[in-house]
């Protein structure tokens, strides 16, 4: 059995409940023991960041040293914090005086240092590359059967953040998808940033973009929208019809979190699949 | 990579604790020194290290870097220590008189490789020691002298590096071989470790009709006193008797290439120097390829370089076309076979060349020209400087559109006018305070640069281009307002310029604050994805960011959301979502979200899947299909929460 320590982000277990029911399941089909990390916090959310950079790569760094503690790597859902944990993990790596100058701080106060052993995973590449493909498709029990265009989002979609992944061409979440029984829907906004950091401070810039997301999927064929973000998926989801309204594009459309459907693949609440099948029906694409 | 044999500390240490922050496995500052831990010596003590007990084990090799990284950092110069050149020969840095002597001690003969020439041979008999010594400021003349320690190994050298700081000039004279690298300080000042031995030959210099030297001068041309410093030496040790083996080489800023010159020439021309203190110039040729580690037998035949061809590529090619006059766009796609080597550029030409003479698109030199961005395959590149075989994908499908961020004025040419009007406004150019230093051509005073700031500044702002930073804001093509990246990336190097005027730093600060300021870009992680340019303008961005919410104290919308995310993880450790939007938005905001819809969407989850048992009862139900749940009032706290509360408070008290 694959073991790994479990990193919920900001919100899975916050505003984004539906990720917490969905990846505990999920990962147990898939013979994924999730380690916790009760001690872990925030990573900051790169707002943090933005006051104090190294006040946000010391929470990184010492979450990623909670997992180190336990021999392990780290995964989470949310692409925003994959990509912070993969950027404190190279920042230390690339200078050796700041990662001791930030190990110094989390030693000090937490008894733990981050040696650089451990690294994390999105449970998009994780699934992908290390459980692997057929694995996941002998394991589907209810196959999706909808168009579903995926959201990426700009954060791990780089070099040392994507896995094997292209950085800008990904195709794993359409690999997945097609795994689960799904029709995935190519479309050019994939890796589009949606302003989820800024909704609150800049909404108008911020629905803008996410309806040039929605309305580039929609026009593109996509019934549904999976994300690989949790943090995004709020502007996806709840300022959905907001971001229609003010730009007067098209942007009605079911938004998915990337556990979400892969739950729902392996058998896990078939109500909420059928739901969501219902909403397909009801809304069109 | 430096190793350290061993590790003091003189008197005077003022317990700043800079050394304990940078390398704490090596110092601890008590309340009277800093001291070397115990576990790090071979003697087991705990004190200043005095006596000079080595470093235990591998440490000097694994931390080496680290301990010189601290010694530099002492305000006071009081960490000393001794370097090991490749765990066999001793190069020591030295820090008083005593030691000095030792380094410059005869060094053994070295035995030469075999196949040299008895000339050759003769020389490497007897002392083949060569002094090399550094006078700095900074690090920079020691970090070269390091370097051209390695490299005189290879010419059967035994380097000594030599601090100038304490060493008796009456050693020189006993120094048949001997490199002085060194940096010039303020106005043609001496660096502060060789002033003393400066003034101390200046006032009794001793004969040096034995040695033959060469001297590397290190300097900004933005001084009036270039490189004075380099020469002041070079002419005392010509009028002390002293050989000139190879002449002065000035470097400027970006000293490297030139010091490569320079050791590359006098390397080998002092190693001719044989035991009775002759230059033997006649073996130079030989000396050279002995260095260069190509003393091979030589075969004679034709050796110009081949073409290196790379296979052949089979690529789709699309191309993005826009006829203006008739508002039309669309797709060119063809499939064609093209060198591996081609750049983008090269198949432009091709396809305008070959298949439509109407192709329109920017060239350049070939050289990586600033004004060729194009976006192929999603990448933002500069398409006289990628090779087509870098960017193809898998598939072999090659899309070529314009640099997005600004309009199309036909195919795949853009209209950069946008970005040149905000760059024209926000005047991103330097204006000086008027004080001492070089001038610019209109005649205003620009001040002084040392070397190391403007190393640090050119490391900052090394992007290829400006215009392809602006274009990789995925926020730009949704505000027609906004400045762009491009743009505020500049002024923010302009602010971190020691040149610029304080009238100026405010000036464009205040700018940057302003409504399509630099909080108008959305999201920094659009840039953060293309490559070492992006990173370094995001990077930048952030600290431009952190300037203004320290000078502001965290005002407006975007100062709130970093004030209450940071103390809504300090309260608890996760954070609160129902604080930001609270604190964030205001009541107005909220009220807002509850017209707009927002706060319906978030409470009942209209497009969410819900949970048992209440949310999956309403599956039955048209949308809105599940009661959701509103963010939570309160956070649980994390484990062992107060090793958070620590580190907020270690770093940023102000949350």
């Amino acid at each position: 059995m694959a073991k790994i320590a479990y990193y919920p982000g900001n919100v899975a277990r916050a505003g984004a409940s539906e990720v917490e029911d969905c990846i505990q399941p999920l990962c147990r089909a898939l013979n994924i023991q999730l380690v916790e990390i009760p001690r872990s916090s925030s990573d900051g959310g790169n707002v943090i960041k933005q006051a104090t950079p190294k006040l946000q790569d010391a929470l990184v760094a010492r979450n990623l040293a909670l997992a180190e503690e336990k021999g392990l790597d780290i995964m989470t859902t949310c692409a925003t914090s994959h990509a912070i944990m993969c950027n404190t993990a190279e920042d230390m790596k690339r200078d050796p005086v700041y990662a001791a100058t930030i190990n110094n701080l989390v030693e000090r106060t937490s008894k733990i240092e981050y040696m650089g052993e451990t690294k994390s995973w999105h449970l998009l590449h994780y699934l992908v590359e290390e459980i692997g493909l057929d694995a996941v498709r002998k394991a589907v029990k209810n196959p999706l059967k909808m168009k579903i265009a995926s959201y990426y989002g700009p954060d791990m979609q780089r070099q040392g953040a994507c896995a094997g992944d292209d950085p800008f061409m990904p195709t794993y979440m359409e690999q997945l998808i097609e795994a689960l029984g799904g029709t995935p829907v190519e479309y050019d906004s994939k890796c589009q940033s949606v302003g989820s950091t800024s909704m609150l401070t800049l909404e108008d810039s911020s629905l803008s973009m996410t309806a040039a997301v929605l309305s580039d999927a929609l026009e593109s064929g996509a019934e549904l929208v999976v994300s690989a973000c949790t943090i995004s998926h709020i502007n996806l989801d709840s300022y959905q019809s907001k971001a229609g309204r003010v730009t007067g594009k098209s942007t009605s459309v079911p938004v998915c979190h990337l556990s979400e459907v892969v739950a729902f693949a392996l058998g896990f609440y078939p109500d909420r699949l059928a739901q969501l099948r219902t909403r397909v029906r009801l809304i069109g694409s | 990579m430096a190793i350290v044999a061993k590790v003091w500390i003189d008197e005077d240490c003022i317990t700043c604790d800079a050394c304990e922050d940078i390398c704490p496995e090596v110092f601890k500052v008590t309340d009277e020194t800093s001291q070397i831990l115990a576990a790090v010596r071979t003697d087991g003590a705990f004190d200043r290290n005095e006596g000079g007990s080595p470093l235990v084990g591998t440490l000097g090799a694994e931390l080496g870097d680290i301990i010189l990284e601290a010694a530099e950092a002492c305000p006071v110069e009081v960490i000393k220590f001794e370097l090991v050149s490749d765990g066999a020969e001793v190069a020591t840095v030295e820090a008083e008189a005593p030691a000095a002597e030792a380094a410059v001690a005869p060094a053994a003969a070295v035995a030469p490789a075999a196949g040299v020439s008895d000339a050759l041979a003769s020389v490497f008999a007897g002392d083949r020691s060569i002094n090399i010594l550094f006078g700095s400021q900074t690090g920079n003349a020691a970090g070269l002298a390091e370097k051209t320690a390695k490299m005189a190994e290879n010419y059967g050298l035994t380097p000594n590096i030599v601090d100038m700081d304490g060493l008796d000039p009456a050693r020189l004279a006993s120094m048949k071989r001997v490199m002085i690298i060194t940096s010039t300080w303020g106005e043609g000042e001496m660096p502060d470790n060789a002033d003393e031995m400066w003034k101390a030959i200046n006032a009794n210099g001793p004969g040096l009709s034995a040695t033959h030297y060469s001297v590397c001068a290190i300097g900004d041309t933005s001084y009036d006193e270039y490189c004075k410093a380099g020469h002041d030496w070079n002419d005392k040790l010509s009028a002390l008797g002293g050989h000139q083996a190879h002449p002065i080489q000035e470097c400027d800023v970006d000293f490297e290439p030139a010091w490569r010159i320079w050791v590359e020439e006098a390397l080998p021309r002092l190693a001719c120097v044989d035991e009775s203190g002759t230059l033997q110039l006649e073996i130079l040729e030989e000396m050279k390829a002995y260095g260069a580690g190509d003393d091979e037998d030589l075969v004679e035949g034709d050796f110009s370089p081949g073409t290196i061809q790379r296979e052949e590529l089979t690529i789709t090619l699309e191309i993005f076309r826009y006829a203006p006059e008739a508002a039309e766009s669309g797709w060119d796609t063809l499939t064609c076979n093209v060198p591996g080597h081609a750049t983008i550029q090269d198949l432009l030409l091709t396809m305008q060349r070959d298949v439509d003479g109407s192709l329109a698109f920017r060239r350049g030199n070939g050289a990586g020209t600033p004004t060729t961005g194009v976006r192929v395959n999603g990448r933002i590149v500069l398409a006289d400087a990628t090779m087509v075989g870098d960017v193809m994908a898998t598939s072999g499908r090659v899309r070529i559109e314009p640099l997005p961020g600004h309009p199309v004025v036909r195919d795949l040419i853009v209209d950069t006018s946008r970005y040149e009007s905000h760059r024209s406004r926000a005047e991103p150019w330097m204006r000086t305070d008027p004080r001492e230093g070089e001038r610019l051509p209109s005649g205003m005073a620009m001040g002084t640069l040392d070397a190391a700031s403007a190393t640090a500044l050119h490391q900052a702002g090394d992007v290829q281009s400006f215009q392809l930073i602006q274009a990789m804001s995925d926020a730009l093509a949704h505000d027609s307002h906004y400045e762009g990246p491009g743009v505020h990336f500049q002024q923010w190097l302009r602010v971190l310029d020691p040149r610029t005027s304080e009238q100026q730093r405010r000036s464009i600060m205040s700018s940057l604050q302003e409504k399509d300021g630099i909080w108008s870009e959305a999201d920094h992680a659009s840039l953060m994805r293309y490559g070492e340019d992006g990173r370094l303008a995001a990077r930048g961005l952030n600290e431009a960011r952190s300037a203004l919410l320290n000078q502001n104290r965290y005002a407006g919308k975007s100062g709130r959301l970093v004030k209450w995310y940071g103390r809504s993880v300090k309260w608890s450790g996760n954070v609160n979502e129902t604080t930001l939007y609270r604190q964030v938005l205001g009541p107005l905001g909220l009220v807002s979200n509850v017209f707009s819809g927002v706060s319906a969407r978030m409470a009942l989850a209209f497009t969410r899947n819900g949970s048992p048992p209440i949310r999956s009862l309403q599956s039955l139900l048209l949308p809105p299909a599940g009661l959701g749940r509103i963010p939570k009032m309160f956070n649980s706290k994390v484990d062992n929460y107060h090793e958070v509360v620590s580190l907020f408070n270690e770093i940023d008290q102000r949350f």
